[in-house]
């Protein structure tokens, strides 16, 4: 996995959050509780990808030159 | 003793434009402003946006005890004309609404507060319409979907129950439609 890939996972997670909170909201407001926990579980694990994607991006981003 | 003078850091004895490149006045936001702060950031952000919707789901957890709703009398039907409106509270005191009865002999009601800014809506039996007159929201009198203006829900509905010429509420549905 190149680097241009991770910077490409990255963004599309910060896209999925956004509108996971977006949704998230909407949800609250609307009293659907049960809705709220499935974009919960999206925006958790969409954030770990970040997180696991960036750790990959390091390795190769300090280890390249 | 010899005549050559201290040179400063990275200096080169030389006048040439082309040695002396050492003079970067933006050397400090270089180090801060670059390519690999700014991935740091944008996983900094996805995360941070990814947890901001965990404290919604505690909260839906703490608060999952379904809605109770007790049967309130609202008005009497000879209270409340055709083409007329009269407000109330439900299912608590902080949540206002409005019985409308409208001129072709139907009831309806809802949640009062408009989802956009809370400023209260109101029947408008000219054009059989909800109006919140704040920031000039429509919504439609049958339904109570947004239909123009700022608001983007529907107002909540409030089911209604008319028995020996008393009209109660009865319960509430916050989507609908």
């Amino acid at each position: 996995m190149g680097k241009k890939i991770c910077w490409g996972i990255i963004f599309i997670t910060i896209a999925i959050n956004v509108v996971m909170l977006q949704w998230t909201i909407e949800a609250y407001l609307g009293l659907e509780y049960e809705k709220i926990y499935g974009y919960t579980i999206v925006g958790v694990v969409s954030a770990i990808i970040a997180f696991i994607t960036f750790l990959k991006w390091r390795k190769l981003e300090y280890t390249s030159e | 003793m010899t005549d050559k003078k201290k040179l400063g850091l990275n200096k080169k004895d030389s006048n040439d434009d082309m040695i002396n490149l050492v003079d970067n006045l933006n050397r400090d936001d270089d180090m801060k402003f670059n390519r690999r702060a700014f991935l740091k950031t944008a996983v900094g952000t996805s995360i941070a946006l990814g947890l901001a919707t965990v404290p919604f789901s505690v909260r839906a957890m703490l608060g999952m005890a379904e809605e109770e709703f007790e049967r309130t009398e609202i008005a009497k039907t000879a209270d409340v004309p055709k083409g007329s409106s009269v407000t109330f509270k439900y299912p608590t005191d902080n949540d206002p609404a409005l019985l409308i009865h409208t001129k072709n002999g139907d009831w309806l009601a809802y949640n009062s507060a408009c989802p956009h800014l809370m400023c209260p809506v109101f029947y408008e039996p000219e054009k059989e319409e909800l109006v919140c007159p704040c920031h000039k929201g429509y919504f439609d009198l049958h339904s109570g979907q947004p239909m123009a203006g700022p608001p983007q829900r529907e107002l909540p509905l409030i089911e209604i129950d008319i028995s020996n010429g008393v009209v109660y509420a009865i319960g509430r549905k916050v989507r609908h439609g």
